[in-house]
C-alpha cells in the first residue's frame, strides 16, 4: 500500500475530520503507518491514553470502526472514484491546485469530475451570493460573469440555486470554464434543479468537486466548509446580492482570511437583500464593485481587446443597424429593465408590435429575459 | 282500472321516454312503485297522495301499483310525479280522459302546486321526435319547453289544471278541485303565484363582469386575451396578487360573440338538465364558469351518484376560468386533458357510464409560487429555496402543454394607474374579436384557429416568406417539436386575424413568441 492511497482512505473514514487525522498523522508519522496501527489495536491504546489525560476519547466509537474497517480495505474510496468516474486530488500530488494549498489546512482530498484543469486556470475568480436573489442581483451576476469570460477568468461558485447557479450558467453561455463546488458528496450533488446546469458545467470543459467521499451526506457545516475552497479557488471573491445571513459572507470572510481581495456589489441603505452586502463592506477591507470596467481595472486583468472584426462595436452603431420600432424598444431597454406591461405604456407601441420588437431583439441576443422583465444583452451592453 | 301515460327522463344530455302505468285494484290501501325507481322517486308516493288529497280529489284506499317501462333502466328525480298523481285520478275514475293524449312532466308540492324539473328541454325534444305532440310542463319551465317545434306546450300550475287538461272540455271531474284554505296560511294561492324565475346558484355571478376600459396598464395581457378569444386559444396568466388576473379575466364575458344557433341549443340544453336556465329562453350569451379551486373533481368533470354534468361541460362553447390553478386537486386538473384534446368528458362509475360535451376555453391564472413574489422586484419572496419550482410543477406539464398562451403579468405601477392613458373600451375589442373570429371560422371550416388540426396548420397560415424564415430561423436556434411549432403557427395565425392580415407575415410570428414563455425558449435557466 502506498502513502497515497492510505491518505485518501484516512481522509475518507466518515467521523473522522482534519482535527483528528493531523493529530494521528503527527502520532505515527504517515498515513500508511497510522492504518497500520489501526490494523494492530496500537491506535485503541492511544485512545486509551488520551481518555485517560483529556478525560474523552479523541475519536468516539462508530468512528474507530470505521476506521477499522478503512484499515482492513484501504483501496476501497479509489475504487468508489473509479466506478463514479470521478478523480482525486490530495496535497501529496505534484498537480493539486497551488490556490488550495494557500489554506491551512488544505483539504486533504478533492474528488470531482470533469476537466481538472479548471482548477489550475491561470485567471480564476469565485462569484457568489443569495439563494434568493432580485432579477437585478440575477442580472448583475450574468453580466459579471460574461465580462469575467472575456477576460478569460475561470469563474467558480457553489451550484446553488439563485447567484450562484446564474453565475454557473452565463459562464457557460459567454463560452467560459466555470467550477461548481459540493457541499456534499458527489452522490448528492445539491439541487435538482440544477441537475441539467451540472452536466452543462462538466460538458463545457469545466469541474464539479467535493472534498467528500463521495457518499458522504450534506450535512450541518458541510456547505459553510466548502466555502473556504470557493474562496480559495478564486484570486479575487465578489459577492453579488448577500442579505444579513448568507453563505457569501461567509466565503468573503475566509476569501479574506487567506490573503484574497473581496469585491462587493453595493445595494441601496435599507434593502433587505443587499443587508449582508452592506456589513461585508463597513466590516471589512472588501472594496465596492462600481462598475464593470472598474472591477476588471481593480482585478488587475486588462481590457478585453475588442475584436476587430466585428462589423459592430458599439450600442450606438448596433442601434443604427435597427429597424424603427426595434430602435424604439431598444432605446427603452438600455434605460433599464423592462417588462412588456412596461414597454407597451413607455413606448406608446401596440402590443403586437412590441412582441414582434421583442423577439426580433432576443434571436439575435441583444436582449434577455429576466424574470419577468427584459434587458440589454450582447452588444448593447457595450 | 289501469292507466297508462307518458313522461320522458334524462339520460346524459337526451331525453328517454318511460310510460307509466297505473293499476288501481281493490285490496289493502299500499302503493308500490315498481321499475327501478330511486330514492326520490320512491318518495313520489308521499308527494302524490299529498298533492292528490290537496288539491280537491280523493286518495283511492285501494292497492295502488305504478309501473315504470322500460322496467330495466333505472329512473331517477322528481319529473314522474305529476304523472303517476294524474293516473291514479284516471284509474280511480276521478277523471275521463277526454282531452286527448298528453305527456306529462313535472313535480308536485304536497299542496298540489307543480314545481319545476331539470331537463325540460331535451325531454320534450325527445318526445317530439317520438311523435308526440302534446306535452304538459310545469309553468316555470314553459319557455325552454317552447324552443322546441312541432309541439303543443301547456304550462300548469297546479295537479288539477293538469287534470282539467286530460279531462278534456267535455270531461268530467270528480271531486271539488278547489284548493282547501291551508295553502293560503302558508304563502299566496298558487295561480298568483305565477312563474316566478328560480333563483340560479351560478357560481359565475359572484364575478362582476368588469368593461376593459376601467383595467389601467397591461397592455401586453390585454393583447393576449385578445388574442386567446380571437383565436380560441387557452391562456394562463401569471403573476404577484393584485397584478390584475382576476380583474382581466372578469372582462370576458364582455368580449365574447354571441354563441350561434347551434351552439346556443347545445349550451340551453346542459343548463337545462343541470337546472341553471333563468328565464327559461335561449341562452344566446357564451357560458363562463369561474368554480373554486376548492371544487372536488366531480364538479369539475361531472358524477357524483345521479352523472351529472360538471364545470367543463356546464363551461361548453364558453370559458372555464381557474383562478388559482396551482391550488386546484391534481387529479381534477389532470382530468380536463380529456375534454381539452376532445372537447368530450367521459364519466365511468358503478352506477353508469355518459359522455358529455366539454370544448371549453380554458382562462387560468395562477401566483408565480406561494407567497406569490417570485421575481417580482417590489416585494421578497418569502418561499424556500426551490420553492417556487415545486409550485410550478403542481401544474402538470401535459395540461400546461395545452395551453397556447401564456403571459406573466407585474403589478400596475401606481402612476399609471392614475395617470395612464384611457384605454380601450370593450365595445372596441369586442368587435375587433368578433371580426378575427369570423373570419378564422369561414377559413377554418367553423374551427377556431386553436382547434386546427396539425395538418391544416401550414395550409391556413400561408405563410409570407419573410415568417417562412423566421419560422426555420427560430426552430433551428430552440430546436422547436413540431408540437411548439404547430402552436407557434396557431398563435400567429390568430394575431394576423386580429390585424386583418390575409397571410401570416414575419411580424405576426414574432410576436407570437411573447405569448409563450420566451423566457424558457431563450434562457433555459433564467429563473436558475
Amino acid at each position: 500500500m502506498d502513502e497515497r492511497t492510505a491518505w485518501i482512505a484516512l481522509a475518507s473514514v466518515d467521523g473522522i475530520g482534519e482535527e483528528i487525522s493531523g493529530k494521528l498523522l503527527a502520532v505515527y508519522g504517515s498515513a500508511t503507518a497510522t492504518l497500520t496501527a489501526a490494523n494492530d489495536g496500537r491506535v485503541d491504546a492511544w485512545i486509551a491514553e488520551r481518555r485517560r489525560i483529556d478525560g474523552r476519547p479523541p475519536i468516539n466509537g462508530p468512528a474507530l470502526a470505521n476506521l477499522r474497517a478503512m484499515a482492513a480495505d484501504p483501496t476501497a474510496p479509489l475504487r468508489d472514484a473509479a466506478q463514479r468516474d470521478l478523480w482525486i486530488l490530495t496535497p501529496l500530488d505534484a498537480d493539486f491546485p497551488s490556490r488550495l494549498r494557500d489554506l491551512d489546512p488544505p483539504p486533504a482530498i478533492i474528488v470531482g469530475s470533469g476537466n481538472a484543469d479548471a482548477l489550475r486556470g491561470t485567471r480564476s475568480i469565485a462569484l457568489v451570493g443569495t439563494r434568493r436573489p432580485t432579477p437585478a442581483g440575477r442580472l448583475l451576476t450574468t453580466r459579471i460573469a460574461t465580462r469575467l469570460v472575456e477576460c478569460g477568468a475561470v469563474v467558480v461558485s457553489g451550484l446553488a440555486i439563485g447567484i450562484d447557479g446564474a453565475a454557473h450558467s452565463a459562464t457557460i453561455q459567454a463560452g467560459g470554464t466555470t467550477v461548481g463546488v459540493i457541499g456534499a458528496g458527489h452522490d448528492r450533488p445539491g439541487p435538482r434543479a440544477h441537475t441539467g446546469l451540472r452536466e452543462d458545467v462538466v460538458e463545457s470543459g469545466g469541474a464539479l468537486i467535493s472534498e467528500y467521499h463521495p457518499r458522504t451526506p450534506p450535512k450541518h457545516g458541510t456547505f459553510p466548509r466548502r466555502n473556504r475552497i470557493i474562496a480559495a479557488l478564486g484570486d479575487a471573491t465578489l459577492v453579488v446580492e448577500a442579505p444579513i445571513h448568507s453563505g457569501a459572507r461567509i466565503t468573503a470572510t475566509r476569501a479574506l482570511e487567506i490573503g484574497r481581495p473581496v469585491f462587493v456589489a453595493p445595494g441601496r441603505v435599507g434593502d433587505w437583500a443587499t443587508a449582508g452586502s452592506l456589513a461585508v463592506l463597513r466590516e471589512t477591507p472588501a472594496r465596492p464593485i462600481v462598475g464593470l470596467d472598474e472591477l476588471v481595472e481593480d482585478l488587475g486583468y486588462l481590457a478585453p481587446e475588442q475584436t476587430s472584426d466585428r462589423a459592430v462595436t458599439t450600442a450606438h452603431a448596433a442601434l443604427e443597424m435597427l429597424g424603427a420600432t426595434e430602435q424604439v424598444v431598444a432605446r427603452r431597454l438600455l434605460e433599464g429593465p423592462a417588462s412588456l406591461d412596461s414597454l407597451v405604456e413607455n413606448t406608446g407601441l401596440a402590443p403586437a408590435v412590441v412582441s414582434s420588437a421583442v423577439t426580433f431583439l432576443l434571436m439575435r441576443g441583444w436582449v434577455q429575459p429576466v424574470g419577468p422583465t427584459y434587458v440589454v444583452a450582447g452588444i448593447l451592453v457595450r | 282500472m289501469l292507466a297508462t301515460l307518458v313522461t320522458a327522463v334524462i339520460n346524459a344530455l337526451r331525453g328517454e321516454i318511460v310510460r307509466v302505468e297505473i293499476d288501481v285494484a281493490p285490496g289493502l290501501p299500499v302503493c308500490h312503485i315498481v321499475g327501478l325507481p330511486d330514492a326520490a322517486l320512491s318518495e313520489a308516493r308521499e308527494r302524490v297522495r299529498g298533492a292528490i288529497r290537496n288539491s280537491g280529489f280523493e286518495y283511492p284506499l285501494s292497492r295502488i301499483t305504478v309501473n315504470l317501462a322500460p322496467a330495466d333502466r333505472r329512473k331517477r328525480g322528481s319529473a314522474y310525479d305529476l304523472a303517476i298523481a294524474v293516473g291514479i285520478l284516471v284509474a280511480s275514475g276521478q277523471i275521463r280522459r277526454g282531452g286527448g293524449s298528453w305527456a306529462l312532466l313535472g313535480e308536485l308540492s304536497l299542496s298540489g302546486t307543480v314545481e319545476p324539473v331539470a331537463g325540460v328541454l331535451p325531454m320534450v325534444a325527445t318526445l317530439q321526435h317520438q311523435g308526440y305532440r302534446r306535452v304538459i310542463v310545469p309553468a316555470e319551465n314553459v319557455n325552454e319547453a317552447q324552443l322546441v317545434a312541432g309541439v303543443e306546450v301547456v304550462g300548469v300550475v297546479g295537479l288539477d289544471d293538469a287534470a282539467r287538461l286530460v279531462a278534456g272540455p267535455r270531461g268530467r271531474t270528480a271531486g271539488r278541485a278547489v284548493r282547501r284554505p291551508a295553502v293560503e296560511l302558508s304563502g299566496p294561492r298558487p295561480q298568483e303565484r305565477g312563474p316566478v324565475p328560480r333563483r340560479a346558484t351560478r357560481l359565475a355571478a359572484e364575478l362582476e363582469p368588469v368593461d376593459l376600459i376601467d383595467i389601467r396598464g397591461q397592455g401586453h395581457a390585454r393583447w393576449a386575451l385578445e388574442v386567446a378569444l380571437a383565436g380560441g386559444h387557452n391562456i394562463l396568466l401569471i403573476g404577484p396578487p393584485g397584478a390584475g388576473k382576476t380583474l382581466l379575466a372578469r372582462s370576458i364575458p364582455g368580449l365574447q360573440p354571441p354563441l350561434g344557433d347551434d351552439e346556443a341549443l347545445e349550451v340551453t340544453v346542459i343548463e337545462s338538465v343541470a337546472g341553471l336556465l333563468r328565464d327559461g329562453g335561449l341562452r344566446r350569451e357564451r357560458p363562463f364558469r369561474a368554480p373554486h379551486h376548492t371544487s372536488s373533481y366531480a364538479a369539475l368533470v361531472g358524477g357524483g351518484p345521479a352523472l351529472l354534468p360538471g364545470e367543463a361541460t356546464l363551461a361548453h362553447h364558453g370559458v372555464l376560468f381557474l383562478d388559482e390553478l396551482a391550488e386546484f386537486d391534481r387529479p381534477a386538473l389532470d382530468a380536463l386533458r380529456q375534454p381539452l384534446e376532445e372537447g368530450v368528458v367521459g364519466i365511468a362509475r358503478a352506477t353508469g357510464h355518459v359522455r358529455y360535451p366539454a370544448r371549453f376555453q380554458l382562462v387560468a391564472a395562477m401566483n408565480p409560487c406561494r407567497c406569490g413574489h417570485f421575481n417580482d422586484a417590489a416585494q421578497k419572496c418569502r418561499c424556500a429555496s426551490g420553492d417556487p419550482e415545486r409550485y410550478m410543477r403542481r401544474v402538470s406539464g401535459p395540461l400546461l402543454d395545452r395551453i397556447d398562451i401564456q403571459v406573466e403579468m407585474e403589478r400596475v405601477p401606481t402612476t399609471q394607474l392614475l395617470r395612464g392613458p384611457q384605454p380601450e373600451s370593450s365595445a372596441i375589442v369586442r368587435e375587433r374579436i368578433a371580426a378575427a373570429r369570423s373570419v378564422a371560422l369561414e377559413r377554418n371550416g367553423g374551427r377556431p384557429n386553436a382547434q386546427l388540426p396539425a395538418t391544416a396548420v401550414v395550409e391556413a397560415c400561408r405563410l409570407e416568406k419573410a415568417a417562412d424564415n423566421v419560422l426555420v430561423e427560430l426552430g433551428a436556434m430552440h430546436h422547436l417539436s413540431a408540437r411548439q411549432t404547430h402552436r407557434l403557427m396557431r398563435v400567429a395565425r390568430s394575431i394576423a386575424d386580429l390585424r386583418e392580415h390575409e397571410r401570416v407575415s414575419a411580424d405576426d410570428v414574432l410576436a407570437a413568441v411573447q405569448l409563450r414563455d420566451p423566457g424558457t425558449l431563450f434562457d433555459q435557466r433564467a429563473a436558475a
